[in-house]
């Protein structure tokens, strides 16, 4: 009961039990299945990118260029596939895992082996994915009209009731979760993440771990950007541009902490839940829409500061603790 | 002498070498400039020599570069601030609203940059007290400043501005802009606080250890929020560049990747992020660098989206440069020439110390040739034969391992 109570999944909780009473009184039309859904669909490239970007936080780097990859293979697919209406859609699904295993392959590269700082790699990236979104599209944008639907169905088509989207956002959480947190290479990410140097003295390669983290990132990336372009049914060069700042506050949101080694993959989908919760709530309240940028970052300054506060306390307990038994 | 007024002298006297100062970061970026610009002759020689040119390029520059004299303190502190461009908008809209209700431009302006260190002074807060990483608590902020532009302004723009404002933009003193005249005076205020006044050197001290720091009586809290109010005036001044550049006009969505830029034109003029390394000349320069070069890449035809391809790679080759240093040669040798094996790089190392030794002594006249070489000729072939047999050692060693893990 204790170890329930402190822990920070609880407040969270707690947050999103407080928003959900809040936006039963203002917007009641919340609630229908239909909205649900719909709620979650949208967010889920989020949750997509908030995985790939917690593998990341938690070897203690970091990844801004996900944005960029999600565009620039999205970009790729969509061409491809408008171009050849007869291939099916699980051609690109693939494609789109192995060109974001490539992006996150050169990054994991720079950032493994060369050691370069991840923030300034990344920034490089961001910048050179981008600029090859444009140089592949040639400055065309894809409509609707232009998309073939068994392209689509990746993305919208429905099982149990349930888009597809929705279902992928679901597995990969679970299987991502389930690799982090009971699998020895999962352990070394987070090794790697609480200390570098005692996790060389144990025996793990360091370059190569980090490696395979960005690989992983790389890949939901690009499975994002394809997964993007089917749900829209859009696609231009510029997609979801600022969309790493997104999924990195989801992560801190959910408890990641920033240097590494710290968080867990319920804390981020409960984020991703949060998150959602506030953006579809704003906006269906008449003339909020434009305080969504202001509070959503208000509300992530508010949760890291909390998160801070109650982890200098409790290790401000456990020294006292310590201190009573000497 | 004991006992005697006897003063040590801890200056570190360090002559003026030619060749070491010919291959200092700042020269190579000078060269890289020169580079450019030779390209940018050769190639469009008609536009390049036709008066106006180059004072255009460097105009067009420019309007970041204050955000990048900001930036170089807060990256030697090893923190990082990317709420900067809103800042910006946010102390624009300020100085536009207030240009709006009819209050003289010179107290607009003032309270548009006194909006910007106030926006700087809560990063600086919320980092140097609360203990927040820097990273998150300005992806944050970057949103809220943003927001509030929204929220007042929603898709309106501002468009009343003080009439000077176009000029620092657009105009030229002579034959030189005027917004290199203010940058570069900028840069030497800018020079002499990080390195020639003890702020500077505590901004040093903080970036490499705080911990030392600490203990050498300097309040790491206090340096930080100096610099991140330092930072938001920076971004007040840079908001009168950016609205100069852009015509007068401000809305909630300009400016974005701002930040960006301003960071790696500070990393490009060799500031580590991770703090305490860099100087103030590289920026300066660097923004210059920024500026031709997408410029130049405008002239030979590549499009604004594919010259980010440049800039990317770009950035990733000159930061490369400075990481590849000697300890990576060393580990790439270990991996690939000693088997991953310590002792055959010890031996290696030992026994080319012991024939630099000999080459030199060779040099300074003592000995003859032939027999030095001799001796030369067995310690490489005693090495050669050491170092086998150390490999062939380790390899019993491994499949020993081997055949005890498979019982």
């Amino acid at each position: 009961m204790k170890k329930v109570l402190s822990s920070r999944n609880t407040g969270l909780i707690l947050v999103l039990v407080i928003l959900l009473i809040l936006a039963k009184i203002l917007t009641p039309g919340l609630f229908s299945t239909y909205m649900i859904i719909n709620t979650l669909q949208n967010n889920a490239i989020y949750a997509l990118l908030a995985v790939g970007e917690f593998v990341i936080i938690l070897t203690g780097g970091i990844d801004i260029s996900i944005a960029s990859q999600l565009a620039f293979v999205g970009i790729i697919t969509t061409k491809l596939s408008c171009d050849n209406p007869g291939v099916p859609g699980i051609v690109f699904f693939l494609l789109a895992i192995v060109l974001g295993a490539l992006c996150g392959a050169l990054n994991g590269f720079l950032v493994g082996y060369l050691h370069m700082v991840p923030m300034i790699c990344t920034l490089g990236t961001m910048y050179i994915f981008r600029g090859l979104a444009f140089v592949v599209s040639g400055g065309e944008w894809w409509f609707a009209a232009k998309y073939v639907q068994s392209y689509r169905w990746w993305a919208i088509g429905k099982i149990a009731g349930i888009p597809m989207l929705i279902w992928w956002t679901v597995i990969i959480m679970i299987v991502i979760g389930l690799f982090l947190g009971y699998t020895a290479p999962g352990r070394r990410i987070y090794a790697i993440g609480t200390s570098r140097e005692s996790s060389a003295v144990a025996g793990i390669k360091e370059p190569t771990v980090t490696f395979y983290a960005y690989i992983i990132c790389g890949v939901l990336a690009g499975l994002a950007g394809m997964l993007n372009t089917a749900n829209y049914a859009i696609g231009y060069y510029g997609m979801a541009e600022g969309f790493e700042m997104t999924a990195i506050a989801i992560c801190v949101l959910g408890g990641t902490a920033i240097t590494g080694g710290k968080g867990r993959m319920d804390g981020v989908a409960i984020g991703v839940i949060i998150m959602a919760v506030i953006n579809s709530f704003i906006s269906m309240i008449p003339g909020m829409s434009v305080w969504q940028k202001a509070l959503q970052g208000a509300i992530i300054i508010v949760a890291v500061a909390i998160n801070y506060f109650t982890e200098r306390s409790a290790a401000k307990r456990a020294l006292k603790e310590r201190g009573a038994l000497i | 002498m004991p006992g005697s007024n006897y003063d040590r002298d801890l200056t570190v006297k360090e002559g003026f070498v030619l060749s070491k100062f010919l291959v200092k970061w700042e020269m190579i970026l000078v060269y890289i400039l020169v580079f450019i610009n030779v390209i940018l002759a050769v190639f469009r020689h008609d536009l390049y020599f036709q008066s106006g040119t180059i004072q255009s390029i460097i105009n067009a520059g420019l309007d970041v570069s204050p955000l990048v004299l900001g930036m170089v303190f807060i990256l030697l502190l090893g923190d990082i601030d990317v709420s900067v461009a809103a800042q910006m908008i946010l102390g624009g809209m300020v100085t536009g609203l207030m240009m709006d209700a009819g209050i003289p431009w010179i107290i607009a302006v003032i309270c548009g940059i006194l909006i910007c260190m106030v926006c700087g002074a809560f990063n600086g807060f919320c980092v140097a007290f609360l203990k927040m990483p820097a990273v998150i608590t300005t992806i944050s902020t970057s949103m809220l400043y943003r927001g509030i532009v929204e929220i007042v302004l929603g898709e309106n723009s501002l468009k009343n501005f003080p009439k000077w404002y176009n000029k620092i933009g657009w105009s030229n003193i002579g034959p030189i802009p005027l917004s290199m005249i203010l940058f570069l005076i900028m840069g030497l205020i800018f020079c002499f606080i990080l390195h020639r006044t003890t702020f500077g050197r505590k901004v040093y001290i903080v970036g490499n250890n705080p911990t030392c720091a600490t203990y050498s009586g300097i309040s790491v809290t206090r340096v930080k929020m100096e610099v991140f109010i330092l930072m938001g005036f920076m971004a007040g001044i840079g908001s009168i560049f950016f609205i100069g550049r852009m015509g007068g006009g401000v809305s909630s969505s300009m400016g974005t990747g701002y930040e960006m830029t301003a960071i790696a034109c500070a990393v490009l003029g060799g500031v580590s992020t991770n703090g305490g390394k860099g100087k103030m000349y590289g920026p300066i320069i660097a923004t210059f660098i920024m500026a031709f070069l997408t410029y130049t890449l405008g002239l030979l035809g590549v499009d604004p989206n594919s010259k980010k391809i440049f800039t990317g790679v770009i950035l990733i080759i000159t930061i490369l440069i400075s990481t590849v240093n000697k300890q990576m040669i060393k580990d790439f040798k270990l991996r690939t020439r000693y088997h991953n094996n310590k002792n055959i790089e010890a031996l290696n190392d030992r026994t080319a110390e012991q024939i630099k030794e000999l080459k030199q002594q060779l040099k300074a006249g003592k000995g003859d040739a032939a027999s030095v070489n001799a001796k030369i000729a067995a310690l490489k072939k005693e090495c050669a034969e050491k170092s086998a047999q150390l490999w062939e050692e380790q390899k019993a060693d491994a499949q020993k391992a081997k055949e005890r893990y498979a019982k």
